[in-house]
C-alpha cells in the first residue's frame, strides 16, 4: 500500500471534499467558540471587576463620611466654640490642642487638625510643630471654600499642604465652617487633612490585573490620583477624560474601550469623586496563552483524527471499487476470475454478485465452444475415415477384380465409375457442407457399389423430392446410415432386402429418412441407442460399434445446425429400422 | 508512508490554524518583548534620603516595567562619590551577560573604559542622568543641562536687572561632569553680558559650599548666585540665611531637596531648576525596550526640567514634581 493519491480519482475527490467541509468546520466551530469564551470571560471579569470598584467607592465614601462627623464634632464643640468667641483668651492653648491632637492619634490616616480663626487664633493637632509663617491660609483654597459653602463640609482634591513648617504633605483635606451655637454668627474654619496615602493605598489595593491600575477624577475632569500623574503632566501618558465623563453620565453600566484598556468608572455621591478602574486586555483572560494553547491542542487533535478518518472514509468507498477493478482488469490477459464475497457496501457486493454471473456465463461459454470446437474435429475425422474406410475400399476392389475374373466387364465398369464417383464426391474439395443433390449423388453411388458386392441381396429406392437438391447438408451424413441399415439390418436377414430413402421438407425443415426392413431393433435396444447418440464415444465405451456412426453423424449435425436437430430411430424387432435426419433448409446463402 | 503524509497535513493545517488565532489577537503581545536576561539599572548612589532624586527614578524605572513586562535589576554604588565601586559594578554585571545596562556614570571619564567593555560583549549600554565619555551608548536619557542651565541663567537675569549688585558667582560641584560642565555652559549663555565672576567647586560637600559662599559675600558688589545642584544650592542658602543676606544676594539653586523648598518659601532661594527624574527613569527603561525590539532610538532624549520659583512652587501640575510622595 505504497500509493499516494492521485488527483482526478474518486478517492481524491471524496478526500478533499471531506477533509476541505470538515476542516472548515472546525476552524469556523472553534472560531465561535474562541470568541464566544472569550467574550464571556470578558464580561464576567468586566462585572467582577465594577463590583470591586463600587466596594472601593463605597469603602471610600465611608472613610470620607467618618472624617466628615469628625469635623463635624469639633466644629460643634462647645469648649473649641467658646476659645474662639472668647477674645482675651491667648492666641493658642495647649488644652484644645491636646484634644485635637488626641483626635488625630485615634486615627492613623489623619495628617493634621487645624482649627484657624478669623481673627487669628488657631489651633493645631500637632500641639509641637508650628505654623508655616508663608503660608497665607486665609487665602487657602480650602478656607475659602468652607466660608463659601456656609457650614457645609468641603473635599479637597489631592495637593501638597505646607501649613507647618518644614513639613510638605500630600493630603486630601475637608473643611468646615464653625459656627457659633450662641449667636451663630461664622468662628472660623476647622480642617481635617487626609493623609493622601491612606487614598493611594485604598486604589492600590483594588487589583483589578496585573496591569490594571485605578484612578480618581472629580466631577469636571481633574485628576485627585492618579498612579502616574508624572507621566501625565509630562504627556508621556492620557487618559481619555472627556470619554469617561461622558460614560459616567450615561450611568448605564457600561465600559470604555480605548489603547487595549477597559475603563469602568464609578462615582462617590458623597465625595463626586469618580473612581475609574483601568484593566489591560490582557489581564481579561490572564492565561490568555493557555486559553489559545488549548484550542489548538483541540484543534490538532481534531485534525489529527480527522485526517485518517477522512482518509478510511474515502478508501473505503473506493477501495473494494479498486479491488474490483484490479480482478477486472486480468479478463484482459484471458482470465476469467471471479470476486467471490468481498467486504464492501451492498452496491458494491450487488455489482460485484452480478459481474462473478456474467463471468460465470461467459466462462461456461467458451468451455462449451472449445468443447464443440474440439467434438467437431474429432466427429470430423471419424467421417473422414468413413467415407475412406479402407475395409470397403479393399472390399469393393477386390469385387471388382472379381467380377474382372468372371468376365464381367460391363459390372466392373459400373463399379468401378460407382467407386470413382464416390470418391470425388466424398472428397469435394474438402468443404464439411454439400448440397444435398451430391449427397445423394454419393449415396447412390456407394448403394450401386454394396447392391452390387452383396449381389442382389437387397434393393434399394431413392425418392427425394428434387427440391431438395440445391439444399445444404453436412457431407458422408447418410452414407453410415446406410452403412448400418446393410450391416445391421439387412445383413443378417435372410429375405431379400429393401432400403428406401426418403424425404420430407416442412417449415423449412428437411427429414431425409432411411428405412430397411432389416431384423429390427427391440424398445430398449432402440432407447439404448438413442441414449448412444447424445453421448460422446469416449464417455460411453459399452456403446456397440454399430451405435458409434451414427453417434457421429447425429453429433455432427448438431454441431453444425443446433440441438434440434439430429438423428431420430423408429425400429420394431421383425419390422426394420427407420433412422430420419433432420436438418434445416439451408440454401448457400444461410450458410456462414 | 501515506499516514505521515496525512499527519503532516494535519500539522500544516493546525499550523495554518494557530496562526489565523495568533493573528486575530496579535495585539495582545505586541508591548510584551521577551528578554532572555534582564535589562541592568546602575544608579550612582542606592542610599540617600527618602524620595531622593534616585528613589523617584526608581519609581519611573518601576512603573516602566510593569507597563513592559519586562525584567530589571537595579544596582550601584552606596554612595555618588564611590566612582570605583561604580566600575567594579559594572564589571561585574558585565560578566553576567544582561541584555541592555543602563548606566548613570558618576564620572564621565572613568567609567568609559567599562561601557567599552561593554560594547565589546556586544551588550548595548544607556547613559542615564549623566553622559559619559564614549561613543558606545545607544542613547542618553536625562536633562539637557545646557537648557537647565539656560532656565536658571535667565531667571538670574531677570531677577537681578532690579538689583543694584550686579556680580554673580557660580557654585558648581565637580569640575569633571557632564552635569556642571553642560548646567555652567547654559547659565553662561543665558547670562551674556552680566558680569560673572568666576566658578567656585564644592566637591558635592555641603560644608564647603557653605564656605565658599561665607567667602564670597565678602565681596559687597555680589548680586548673584547660581548653584549648580542640590548640595551647593543647601551650603549656599544656608550661607546666605545666616548673614541674613537674603536681600541682598540672589540665590538660583537646582533640585528640590525639602530644605530647598522651605528655603524656597522663606525667600532665601528664589528659584530652582527641577529635574524630571520620574520621567529619567521611565523613559530609560522604555528606550531600552524600544531599542530591544528593534525600533530605532534617539540618540539624545531630554527628559526636561522646570523653572520653580515661590509663585508656582505649589501649583498643582508641579507637585508629584516637586513633592514626590512615597508608598
Amino acid at each position: 500500500m505504497k500509493r499516494n493519491i492521485v488527483f482526478g480519482t474518486l478517492e481524491s475527490r471524496i478526500y478533499i471534499i471531506f477533509t476541505v467541509m470538515l476542516f472548515s468546520t472546525i476552524f469556523i466551530l472553534q472560531l465561535v467558540f474562541f470568541r464566544f469564551v472569550t467574550t464571556t470571560i470578558k464580561n464576567s471579569t468586566i462585572d467582577n471587576n465594577r463590583t470591586l470598584l463600587k466596594q472601593l467607592v463605597s469603602q471610600i465614601d465611608s472613610y470620607i463620611s467618618e472624617v466628615e462627623k469628625l469635623s463635624l464634632t469639633i466644629a460643634e464643640d462647645i469648649q473649641i466654640q467658646n476659645y474662639l468667641e472668647n477674645e482675651n483668651d491667648p492666641k493658642s492653648s495647649y488644652d484644645l490642642e491636646y484634644k485635637l491632637y488626641n483626635y488625630k492619634q485615634a486615627r492613623t490616616d489623619i495628617s493634621n487638625i487645624l482649627v484657624y480663626s478669623n481673627k487669628g487664633k488657631f489651633l493645631l493637632g500637632e500641639p509641637d510643630a508650628k505654623l508655616n509663617p508663608w503660608t497665607d491660609i486665609e487665602n487657602s483654597k480650602w478656607y475659602r471654600d468652607a466660608i463659601d459653602k456656609n457650614g457645609n463640609a468641603v473635599i479637597s482634591t489631592s495637593y501638597v499642604q505646607n501649613i507647618i513648617v518644614d513639613s510638605y504633605s500630600w493630603v486630601v483635606s475637608l473643611s468646615r465652617e464653625i459656627y457659633s451655637s450662641n449667636t451663630g454668627e461664622s468662628l472660623g474654619v476647622v480642617l481635617v487633612d487626609l493623609k493622601f496615602n491612606k487614598i493611594d493605598e485604598l486604589c492600590r489595593s483594588l487589583i483589578l490585573g496585573e496591569k490594571a491600575y485605578s484612578f480618581i477624577i472629580d466631577s469636571m475632569g481633574n485628576y485627585i490620583y492618579h498612579p502616574t500623574q508624572q507621566l501625565l503632566n509630562s504627556n508621556l501618558r492620557s487618559e481619555p477624560i472627556t470619554e469617561l465623563l461622558e460614560l459616567n453620565d450615561a450611568n448605564n453600566n457600561g465600559y470604555y474601550f480605548f489603547s487595549d484598556k477597559y475603563y469602568l468608572i464609578e462615582t462617590s455621591v458623597f465625595t463626586n469623586w469618580s473612581i475609574v478602574g483601568a484593566t489591560h486586555n490582557s489581564d481579561i483572560i490572564t492565561d490568555w496563552k493557555n486559553v489559545q494553547l488549548i484550542y489548538t491542542v483541540i484543534g490538532l487533535l481534531l485534525f489529527l483524527i480527522v485526517g485518517p478518518a477522512t482518509k478510511r472514509i474515502s478508501s473505503g468507498i473506493t477501495q473494494p471499487v479498486r479491488k474490483l477493478q484490479a480482478i477486472m482488469k486480468t479478463v484482459e490477459n484471458g482470465e476469467f476470475n471471479l470476486i467471490g464475497k468481498i467486504k464492501a457496501t451492498e452496491e458494491i457486493q450487488k455489482l460485484a454478485y452480478d459481474y462473478d454471473i456474467m463471468v460465470g456465463k461467459i466462462r461456461e461459454l467458451i468451455e462449451t465452444s472449445v468443447k464443440d470446437q474440439e467434438q467437431k474435429r474429432k466427429s470430423d475425422l471419424i467421417a473422414l475415415q468413413a467415407q475412406i474406410n479402407p475395409h470397403f475400399l479393399y472390399n469393393t476392389l477386390d469385387s471388382i477384380i472379381w467380377m474382372g475374373e468372371m468376365g464381367q466387364n460391363k459390372k466392373v465398369v459400373k463399379m468401378t465409375s460407382a467407386l470413382s464417383k464416390l470418391f470425388r464426391i466424398s472428397i469435394s474439395k474438402g468443404n464439411e457442407i454439400v448440397k444435398i443433390r451430391d449427397e445423394i449423388a454419393h449415396v447412390q453411388s456407394y448403394l450401386t457399389i454394396q447392391e452390387m458386392r452383396y449381389q442382389d441381396k437387397f434393393n434399394f429406392l431413392i425418392d427425394i423430392d428434387p427440391e431438395l437438391n440445391e439444399y445444404h447438408i453436412i457431407k458422408i451424413t447418410l452414407q453410415p446410415l446406410i452403412e448400418n441399415a446393410i450391416y445391421h439390418g439387412i445383413k443378417e436377414c435372410s429375405n431379400k432386402g429393401f432400403i428406401k430413402i426418403t424425404s420430407k421438407f416442412e417449415n423449412d425443415i428437411i427429414s431425409i429418412s432411411v428405412a430397411d426392413n432389416g431384423s429390427g431393433m427391440s424398445d430398449d435396444q432402440v432407447e439404448n441407442l438413442c441414449k448412444g447418440l447424445e453421448s460422446n464415444s469416449d464417455e460411453y465405451p459399452a456403446f456397440s460399434k454399430q451405435g458409434i456412426g451414427l453417434s457421429n453423424v447425429h453429433q455432427r449435425i448438431q454441431l453444425y445446425f443446433g440441438i434440434e436437430y439430429g438423428l431420430s430411430i423408429k425400429s420394431s424387432p421383425g419390422f426394420g429400422t427407420t433412422v430420419t435426419v433432420t436438418i434445416p433448409a439451408l440454401t448457400q446463402d444461410g450458410l456462414k | 508512508m501515506r499516514n505521515l503524509y496525512f499527519i503532516l497535513l494535519s500539522i500544516m493545517a493546525s499550523l495554518v490554524l494557530f496562526m489565523l488565532f495568533s493573528f486575530s489577537f496579535r495585539n495582545l503581545y505586541t508591548k510584551k518583548i521577551k528578554l532572555e536576561a534582564p535589562i541592568e539599572i546602575i544608579l550612582k548612589s542606592t542610599e540617600g534620603e527618602t524620595m531622593d532624586f534616585w528613589d523617584v527614578v526608581k519609581l519611573g524605572i518601576a512603573e516602566a516595567k510593569k507597563e513592559f513586562g519586562i525584567s530589571v535589576n537595579i544596582s550601584g554604588p552606596r554612595f555618588e562619590k564611590e566612582i570605583n565601586r561604580q566600575i567594579s559594578i559594572m564589571n561585574r554585571i558585565i560578566e553576567e551577560e544582561p541584555s541592555l545596562i543602563v548606566l548613570a556614570a558618576s564620572d564621565y571619564q572613568k567609567l568609559s573604559g567599562s561601557v567599552t567593555k561593554a560594547h565589546n560583549n556586544r551588550i548595548p549600554v544607556i547613559a542615564l542622568d549623566s553622559d559619559v565619555n564614549s561613543d558606545f551608548p545607544v542613547s542618553f536619557v536625562g536633562t539637557n543641562n545646557i537648557i537647565a542651565g539656560q532656565k536658571a541663567g535667565n531667571e538670574m537675569k531677570l531677577l537681578i536687572s532690579d538689583s543694584v549688585r550686579k556680580d554673580i558667582a557660580i557654585v558648581s560641584h565637580i569640575k569633571e561632569t557632564t552635569t556642571a560642565i553642560d548646567r555652567e555652559k547654559g547659565v553662561r549663555t543665558a547670562l551674556g553680558n552680566n558680569k560673572i565672576i568666576g566658578t567656585w567647586f564644592c566637591d558635592v560637600e555641603e560644608d564647603k559650599a557653605y564656605s565658599i559662599a561665607l567667602n564670597l559675600l565678602e565681596n559687597e558688589n555680589l548680586g548673584g548666585i547660581i548653584a549648580l545642584n542640590e548640595v551647593a544650592t543647601l551650603g549656599v542658602a544656608r550661607a546666605i540665611e545666616e548673614k541674613n543676606a537674603k536681600d541682598r544676594v540672589i540665590i538660583v539653586g537646582f533640585d528640590n531637596a525639602i530644605r530647598e523648598l522651605t528655603y524656597l518659601e522663606e525667600g532665601i532661594i528664589k528659584a530652582t531648576v527641577v529635574q524630571r527624574p520620574y520621567n529619567m527613569g521611565y523613559l530609560a527603561v522604555k528606550t531600552a525596550v524600544e531599542f530591544l525590539s528593534g525600533k530605532k532610538v534617539e540618540s539624545n532624549i531630554d527628559t526636561g526640567s522646570i523653572l520653580i520659583t515661590k509663585e508656582n512652587m505649589f501649583k498643582r501640575e508641579y507637585q508629584e514634581l516637586i513633592f514626590p510622595f512615597s508608598n
